[in-house]
């Protein structure tokens, strides 16, 4: 998984490329709470982003949680195997996802 | 009289008949035959050598006929095609015993195009090849060799199946059309750029025959016979190594798939572009690790002393034999894993070097200095191969790691390897790897808490790509993630728990969760059914 972070102002766009599993949510957790101080829109780019699994919902849910107290948060570039698996969860619902 | 000679010997009589009996000379023959068979020989059992007969009429058969009613147990050899046609004809190969002669083959100047355990065979014209027994009393094996490749045939393994038996020298051949046949052996030591097409045409067959279930009775148990060699050396190693040896081989599970028995690349013949088996005799059913045992033996054990030793047998040399080795290892076991290959080569060894030392001894190996210090190379590696196994099986569908989160990556390369040879579309690729994931973490994060322990993932398909089967099993902790409380899917973000997702998840994308603790183990099977919508 590769994470790359782009932000301007209080917009923080993070690009999320590979696989969102139990080795790699953690790191993507970490690098979010440390960079979402202040933040006021998210966006979470996965164009690239191949796979999710449990590990990796927990992450948005935690995130989302957190960005509903300062701001907002959007999903863009899902990819129909990704998609899938926030539709079965009912994330499609509760998630921005554009 | 020239037609009919006799005697009377071990409670049988023999009755030689040559040339024509006919109605000419029938009632001449009759009569010397009253002259051999007095009275004390009447209601013996007769055997007739038709050897240099070479006609007989209606006339001559009464003579048989009417010998029947005194001697009812008559037993005719050696019938000319001729003699045996007439026979047929007349109904008589249904009351009696008839054996044709066998025809008479010779091989000499014939090129040797396999060697099997109990014969060698050659090529005897353009179409035709014959296998000759090392046992010149031979005809039974000739007849189980003939019966198992049927059954062979029949399961939907492609063999070639004998059509005749022939007099060789002093011993009995089984001849086979083998149209243009060359063997895998000799492609790879002629045409090493075909070496991973050997591979590939080589381990689809290996699939092949241990994917077969043979019925019960049908082959012997290939683990009953090892049985017995692990007893051999139970006078040849220390103590507790035989001890450990007898009791590796009691455990390894009964299986009732068919195994060749002496799989090596004499025995598979290309063929137009029809891949065949050949030598089917060691064929019996059981575990696969006796199969690769023999295979380790023949591409690498008996090399291990005598490099040369390859050369001769399968004409190749031994570096090629090595590389063709582990690709086939490779390629069957469905990994690229280093360490599994080498775990499961090292099980294979242990039969196999068991094996090698046993016949070695068996040929009186320990009275020569080579035979010696074969034996000793092989024992030596036996034992410290002993000290490091605990168990002969494994499973090829299946991959089994220390159960950490760490190793979720051997464990997902396995799954979408195995899952991308077959047909299974991406997006359920991925539906399955998540479903893996999540129940691999579960393991991983409690079932050996605060220890550790194995973990093992199998991916099974069926031929038809219908259905796709993957079994996680663990020993830890009984513990059944079915009976988990499905989390409310429905509940805005705020009102979520973070987690509880993953068990819910494998319900989702699978179509069949099953969970049974058996054996000490947690076993959950998931499938996914393909065909439909």
């Amino acid at each position: 998984m590769d994470i790359s972070k782009e932000i301007i102002d209080n917009k923080l766009t993070v690009k999320v490329s590979g696989r969102l599993d139990t080795t790699t949510a953690p790191e993507l957790e970490a690098s979010l709470s440390e960079a979402l101080d202040g933040v006021e829109a998210l966006t979470l780019d996965f164009t690239d982003l191949e796979y999710i699994s449990s590990a990796g919902l927990r992450v948005l849910l935690a995130t989302q949680k957190r960005m509903n107290g300062q701001g907002s948060m959007r999903l863009v570039g899902v990819c129909d195997v990704v998609m899938e698996v926030l539709e079965l969860t009912g994330f499609s619902s509760i998630l921005t996802i554009e | 009289m020239n037609e009919i000679k006799g005697e009377l010997n071990n409670n049988q009589v023999t009755l030689f008949l040559s040339g024509h009996i006919d109605s000419g000379n029938a009632a001449s023959v009759e009569q010397e035959v009253q002259q051999i068979i007095t009275e004390d020989a009447k209601t013996l059992p007769v055997l007739i050598d038709a050897q240099d007969l070479q006609y007989i009429s209606s006339a001559g058969l009464r003579i048989i006929l009417r010998l029947r009613k005194t001697n009812a147990n008559i037993h005719i050899i050696n019938a000319s095609p001729e003699v045996y046609e007439i026979l047929d004809m007349t109904g008589f190969t249904q009351m009696m015993q008839i054996d044709k002669a066998y025809r008479v083959v010779s091989v000499e100047g014939c090129e040797v195009i396999g060697q099997g355990a109990n014969g060698t065979i050659y090529r005897i014209d353009r179409d035709n090849v014959v296998k000759v027994y090392n046992n010149a009393n031979a005809l039974e094996e000739i007849q189980h060799e003939r019966e198992v490749a049927r059954l062979a045939l029949v399961l939907g393994i492609p063999t070639a199946i004998s059509y005749d038996v022939v007099r060789v020298g002093d011993s009995y051949g089984s001849v086979f059309e083998l149209l243009d046949a060359k063997s895998f052996s000799k492609i790879l030591a002629t045409q090493p750029e075909r070496m991973d097409w050997c591979v590939e045409e080589y381990v689809d067959m290996l699939k092949k025959i241990h994917r077969t279930l043979v019925p019960k009775g049908d082959l012997p148990d290939i683990k009953e016979t090892a049985l017995g060699w692990a007893r051999f050396m139970q006078d040849h190693l220390p103590q507790e190594y035989g001890q450990k040896l007898l009791s590796l081989v009691e455990a390894v599970p009964q299986d009732d798939h068919m195994i060749h028995g002496d799989y090596h690349t004499k025995n598979l013949e290309l063929t137009g572009d029809e891949v065949l088996l050949i030598d089917m005799d060691t064929l019996a059913v059981g575990h696969p690790v006796f199969e690769l045992a023999s295979m380790y033996n023949a591409f690498i054990g008996f090399s291990e002393y005598d490099n040369n030793t390859i050369k001769e047998f399968q004409g190749f040399d031994l570096e090629t034999s090595k590389t063709f080795w582990n690709k086939v290892l490779c390629a069957y076991l469905n990994t690229h894993d280093e360490e599994t290959i080498r775990s499961i080569e090292d099980k294979a060894r242990i039969v196999g070097y068991t094996r090698m030392i046993r016949r070695s001894i068996r040929r009186q190996g320990l009275e020569t200095e080579d035979g010696r210090a074969e034996i000793k190379l092989w024992t030596d590696k036996l034992l410290e191969l002993l000290d490091r196994t605990d168990s002969l099986y494994f499973d090829r569908n299946g991959i089994t790691v220390e159960a950490k989160v760490s190793n979720l990556h051997k464990i997902m390369d396995f799954v979408e390897g195995r899952l991308q040879k077959t047909s299974c579309p991406m997006n359920v690729i991925m539906q399955i790897n998540v479903a893996v994931e999540e129940i691999f973490t579960n393991v991983s994060s409690y079932a050996y808490a605060p220890g550790t322990g194995n973990v093992t993932v199998g991916v099974y398909t069926e031929d038809d790509n219908s259905e796709i089967t993957i079994k996680i099993i663990d020993s830890g902790q009984p513990y059944n993630p079915l009976t988990k409380e499905d989390p409310d899917i429905t509940l805005p973000a705020e009102d979520r728990q973070i987690g509880g997702l993953g068990i819910y998840l494998v319900k989702q994308v699978m179509d069949e969760v099953k969970y049974e603790y058996k054996e000490g183990c947690n076993v959950l099977e998931l499938k996914k059914y393909l065909n439909e919508n």
